[in-house]
């Protein structure tokens, strides 16, 4: 008789903590039915608890994988960057997300990992490499990737300078970007505070863009930011 | 099993006594070699993983037995985790998932009264439920249109569910016998006797393999040392069953001395058959759950159905 063929998981011996940090994570149909429920119920809380108006879901390509990327002002963005996708692509959904702070201790990777479902960005160490990890899924069909270009939450409640690796991941590529503003997640939810405040949130989905046209050159990369930045900025002006 | 009967319970009571004193014994003991330059750290982090464990069980043993029904459904589903994880089966969802919800199932059948005799737990239903489980598992890849490496994938699941979920769950329906305490804390208490007696005389004593195919530490010396011992531990804890005749404390010793050596070969060949090490490292020091619960899905089911052959239906 021949021998079965077994395929052990990769993360058999990592444990619990290790395997959530490794990115891309294997798919793990409990992990996927405790997020799909989270969702669920995440999308009720916004739009009771804070009234969120989601306007143009019509810019969300259909297919292929693209990039959100929004201002970031609380916490809340990235949920509401999340509920604004459809729940079926909710497990292909990555928020980046700051490694090291969001995948430090085992109670914040388990909510960072399982909940959020978000990418461990190595901002200060290897953002080079986390940058190519970013490419790689994005080679993929299906996947969404939501980033904060500014690097962390604003404090004054102005927007940020946006950093270069957006830049990097889509210059000369045909990568859809979808720029977003989201309004009130300072107050609703200001840096330092436990629970957010039933204030209202308002989230501005803009048309989608494509920097394939540009090279891969440091100026195409600043470009690319400014007019990112610009994009978001005119999407918070525009009267409710 | 309430948590104001466990107050009550003689046999609960001596036992949280007991594992404190052997607790604290251990961690004197170790503090002892260590402070003599003694490298201790395996045994350490051994220990660490008891110090999580133990509070853990014995909870879930005083909050009740619906905490020790849904304790092991948990310990099941994520043994089968483990298993699946290691064969491969995992990346077939379905499977998974009607052993998911299979095992799930054994835990609300043990919650509930049967229908027919009022009697805490469907026993009834979860004898036959191995009949109707594995003709679901066997449907899958009819209604999925689906041939290649089919065999494969179903035998791994019924195997997957009826060891690790169905043998293993015998331990709910312990749970619902009047006598639960003391059978339940003398199983665990025995099972563990008995890996640490096969290890310390395999050490003093063990020359010849056992099984050096399957696992190459393990010695006849240690394999019999540790049956001898399983046979003396039912007499030293007689308090925990006595409604136990001899022939019934004989018996129970050889299904701890034998049972619980066979549940560790087991999963030793069938971890190298898959070439690796461990099960999983949920446990600090332990690794999987498979590695720690191994000896214990061959003792609860034959210790459950040996008291039901003396004592009948409760």
């Amino acid at each position: 008789m021949d021998q079965w063929d077994y395929k052990p998981a990769p993360d058999l011996e990592a444990s619990i903590a290790n395997a959530l940090r490794d990115f891309p994570r294997q798919p793990d149909m409990l992990i996927y039915g405790v997020r799909s429920v989270a969702a669920t119920l995440l999308r009720g809380w916004l739009r009771l608890y804070h009234r969120m108006q989601v306007d143009g879901r019509e810019h969300l390509p259909n297919s292929g994988s693209f990039i959100l990327v929004c201002n970031h002002t609380s916490h809340l963005d990235t949920l509401c960057m999340l509920s604004a996708v459809p729940l079926r692509s909710i497990h292909r959904t990555f928020p980046a997300a700051a490694a090291d702070y969001f995948f430090t201790s085992l109670k914040r990777t388990l909510v960072s990992a399982i909940l959020i479902n978000a990418l461990p960005f190595e901002r200060k160490t290897a953002g080079a490499q986390s940058l190519a990890v970013c490419s790689e899924l994005l080679k993929n069909d299906g996947n969404v990737l939501i980033l904060f270009p500014e690097g962390t939450r604003t404090t004054t409640g102005e927007m940020g300078r946006f950093r270069s690796g957006i830049g990097r991941i889509v210059a000369g590529t045909d990568v859809t970007v979808v720029p977003c503003h989201l309004e009130g997640g300072t107050r609703a939810w200001p840096k330092g505070k436990t629970i957010p405040r039933p204030r209202k949130l308002h989230l501005r989905i803009g048309e989608a863009c494509n920097f394939g046209h540009l090279d891969a050159s440091r100026e195409s990369v600043q470009t690319i930011c400014q007019e990112l930045q610009a994009r978001v900025a005119a999407l918070g002006e525009t009267p409710s | 099993m309430t948590m104001s009967t466990a107050l009550r319970d003689p046999i609960f009571l001596t036992y949280v006594g007991i594992i404190i004193a052997l607790l604290g014994a251990a961690v004197l003991a170790l503090r002892v070699l260590r402070a003599r330059g003694k490298d201790v750290t395996s045994a350490e982090a051994s220990l660490r993983g008891w110090l999580i464990m133990i509070p853990v069980i014995i909870g879930a043993i005083f909050l009740g037995r619906e905490a020790v029904i849904i304790g092991v459904a948990l310990l099941a589903i994520f043994g089968f985790k483990e298993f699946a994880k290691a064969t491969g089966l995992y990346a077939d969802w379905w499977l998974t998932g009607v052993a998911y919800v299979a095992i799930s199932s054994i835990a609300v059948i043990a919650l509930m009264t049967d229908p027919r005799t009022a009697q805490t737990g469907w026993y009834g239903m979860f004898m036959a439920l191995p009949v109707y489980v594995i003709a679901v598992i066997l449907l899958v890849p009819i209604i999925r249109n689906r041939a290649k490496g089919q065999l494969q994938a179903v035998s791994l699941a019924i195997l997957g569910f009826v060891y690790f979920g169905w043998m293993l769950s015998h331990l709910s329906f312990i749970a619902n016998l009047p006598q639960a305490y003391g059978y339940l804390l003398f199983l665990l208490f025995a099972v563990e006797i008995n890996d640490i007696a096969a290890f310390t005389f395999g050490k003093m004593f063990g020359k010849r393999k056992l099984r050096e195919a399957i696992s190459p530490n393990k010695t006849i010396g240690g394999s019999l040392g540790a049956i001898a011992v399983s046979l003396l531990v039912p007499w030293l804890l007689w308090f925990s069953f006595d409604n136990f005749s001899a022939t019934e404390l004989i018996l129970t010793g050889l299904i701890v001395g034998i049972g619980g050596q066979m549940g560790d070969l087991v999963i030793s060949y069938i971890k190298r058959d898959i070439g690796i090490k461990d099960m999983g490292a949920i446990i600090t020091g332990h690794g999987g759950i498979l590695d720690r619960v191994d000896s214990m899905i061959f003792v609860a089911p034959l210790f459950f159905h040996m008291v039901r052959w003396f004592h009948g239906a409760p």
